[in-house]
């Protein structure tokens, strides 16, 4: 730097991502606080990448040395090619965006409004399944049958196992559970009864429930919402066939069909988890199961049985609800299985809620 | 290793498919430095597949693809990550990171392979977006863009770790003509502009002629190359008929 206000910079080696870096912070310091009114910079010896590109750049808009004129020389044709494409104007307008943040009072309205859509389109979609399932019911033939077993496989003998291990594991807890408290009164035989109760009234058709939203709901959702990514479902509309009736009337009625076969076999997984522990207490078998039989009425597997339709055709029908309303791109179908899951839930526990008070009121 | 300094890309007696399938066989030929090369066939002949196995996403049942005289087919680690910075890849789709912005998508290389500070990081990332024409869509999200413009950020994202080779899948597909010849212009400008060698795997005739310095057509039936040269060329010299009538555009 000379006293006229004007610097020479000569650049020599290799300017690339990995010492561009360093060059940057280390000329930033150099002009700190300089009064350069000219800078020559020689770039004849260099060898430079996007980085070392985007450092000159900087350079040459005076970016280091305000207000100075700044000279570049030796540049060769093709980094000079590259040059031209860097923009001042562009790199303001981005620091200058930001993104949009709504308040809260938008956000609210928002969810609400979006609630209350959604609200009216599982009333609609529920009319609409409703009316294609009585179609199908009219007119068999109709029907993929085919495509009902399938699901009916998929979705309900394969989970027969894991359903069975589940229940089977959460009728022993309750056992081991409820045996301490209920030996304080004296009543620990009762245990059977209670065992008997909650798994052929509660239990068994919740946990089959559960069991399917998590295991074949999701899939449902993320299957349906694959096939609206790749606009197979768009191909089934033009073709004038609805995908309710081509899609979701198959799985809702698997579902309805399956689901009291897993709550069966859930209640009686449960069950028998409770006996090794009431053996293990040191009450004999036929004692246990005489207490089961006195303590269980047919009314309380009907319960559970007709509880487990309407978990059933829940689940189906609102994971294919959440597959139709995917929206774009691979995350929207991660979206879907999310709500698929959440919403089945919700709503299985919401009408176990309601049947168990109305048949608690008839029951009185 | 390497032995004619003016190839980029060598492949040597390449045989792959899948499986028991053998889809080309005992294949040969060289991309050279600097041209924009195109690898042509009819639709099941194996071109995806063959680019697929030039940037080594798939290993070969036999032969090798050597990069600047690497092997990409034996290297491992490091050496295999240096291979891969040669080259950038557009694919079909764009295939764009749909949860991040258009420059985001562009920055990412540099994110993760380089110290740069942030506004040097944007500073590249909008200039290779100006360089395809972008920069007006710099903060929109890759849901927003038409085609087109996908493919155009896909090949920012390409070039922005400054690769001296750019392979491109099927740049045209579902492209409108003018949407194409604008995409065709693009690669031109950055092969002569910077200097970049292109491998382009396309049927789309359009293009070739208006873009390639030389092509391979790929045979289904011997499961090798049928001709190699120069589009415009081959079009009146090829030696076999059908060869001519694919590139004329006329039914064999």
């Amino acid at each position: 730097m000379r006293p006229d206000g004007t610097a020479t910079l000569t650049f020599t080696g290799e300017l690339d991502a990995i010492s561009t870096p360093q060059a940057w912070s280390k000329l930033e310091t150099e002009f700190a606080g300089s009064n350069v009114i000219r800078l020559e910079v020689d770039v004849r010896q260099l060898v430079c990448d996007s980085a070392g590109l985007a450092l000159l750049y900087h350079l040459s808009v005076g970016g280091m040395t305000p207000g100075a004129n700044v000279n570049l020389t030796g540049l060769s044709p093709e980094l000079q090619h590259l040059l031209r494409s860097f923009s001042k104007e562009d790199f303001q307008a981005l620091q200058e965006h930001e993104p949009t943040c709504s308040s809260f009072v938008e956000d609210v309205g928002a969810a609400t409004w979006g609630w209350l859509r959604d609200l009216r389109q599982q009333v609609e979609f529920i009319g609409e399944v409703t009316v294609a399932i009585m179609k199908s019911l009219f007119r068999p033939r109709r029907m993929h049958w085919k495509e009902v077993f399938r699901v009916f496989d998929v979705a309900g003998v394969n989970a027969l196992p894991v359903v069975s291990l589940l229940t089977f594991l959460v009728g022993m807890v309750i056992a081991f559970e409820s045996a301490q408290p209920l030996e304080q009164l004296g009543a620990q035989v009762f245990v059977a009864n209670l065992l008997g109760l909650v798994m052929s009234r509660e239990l068994g058709p919740v946990m089959a429930a559960i069991m399917l939203a998590g295991r074949s709901g999701s899939a449902f959702a993320a299957e349906l919402g694959t096939m609206k990514v790749n606009e197979e479902l768009n191909a089934l509309q033009t073709m004038g066939l609805s995908p309710v009736q081509f899609l979701v009337v198959q799985r809702v009625v698997a579902g309805i069909l399956l689901t009291p076969v897993l709550t069966v076999f859930a209640m009686y997984a449960g069950l028998l988890g409770g006996i090794p522990v009431l053996l293990g207490l040191g009450f004999p078998l036929r004692m246990v199961l005489h207490q089961v039989q006195s303590g269980l009425h047919f009314g309380d597997l009907a319960e559970g049985i007709s509880k487990s339709i309407v978990f059933g055709a829940i689940v189906a029908s609102v994971s294919c609800l959440r597959g139709l309303q995917t929206g774009e791109g691979p995350r929207a179908v991660g979206e879907s299985a999310t709500r698929s899951v959440v919403s089945s839930i919700l709503l299985i526990i919401l009408a176990d809620t309601i049947i168990a008070s109305v048949t608690y009121a008839l029951r009185k | 290793m390497n032995g004619d300094p003016h190839s980029l890309i060598e492949v040597r007696d390449l045989t792959i498919g899948y499986g028991d399938r053998r889809v080309l066989e005992g294949i040969n030929f060289e991309v050279r430095r600097g041209e924009v090369f195109a690898i042509l066939g009819v639709s099941g002949s194996g071109k995806s597949t063959l680019l697929k196995h030039l940037i080594g996403l798939y290993q070969p049942m036999r032969g090798d693809v050597l990069i600047s005289g690497a092997s990409i087919v034996h290297a491992e680690g490091d050496e295999r990550l240096r291979i891969l910075r040669k080259f950038g890849v557009l694919y079909q789709s764009g295939a764009l990171f749909g949860s991040l912005t258009t420059v985001e998508n562009v920055r990412l290389p540099l994110d993760e392979f380089t110290d740069l500070s942030e506004a040097a990081k944007d500073l590249i990332a909008l200039s290779k977006l100006r360089l395809v024409g972008l920069e007006s869509a710099a903060t929109k999200l890759p849901a927003d863009l038409s085609g087109g413009m996908q493919k155009r950020a896909g090949i920012a994202r390409a070039i922005v770790m400054d690769p001296c080779l750019l392979f491109l899948d099927e740049p045209s597909a579902g492209l409108d003509p003018i949407t194409s010849a604008g995409l065709d212009a693009l690669i031109r400008e950055l092969a002569r502009g910077i200097g970049i060698t292109f491998v382009i795997v396309t049927h789309e005739l359009a293009s070739i002629y208006a873009v390639a310095d030389r092509v391979v057509v790929l045979d289904p039936k011997t499961r090798g190359i049928a001709a190699e040269g120069a589009p415009s060329w081959l079009r009146e010299n090829a030696s076999q008929p059908w060869v001519r009538q694919f590139l004329k555009r006329e039914a064999a």
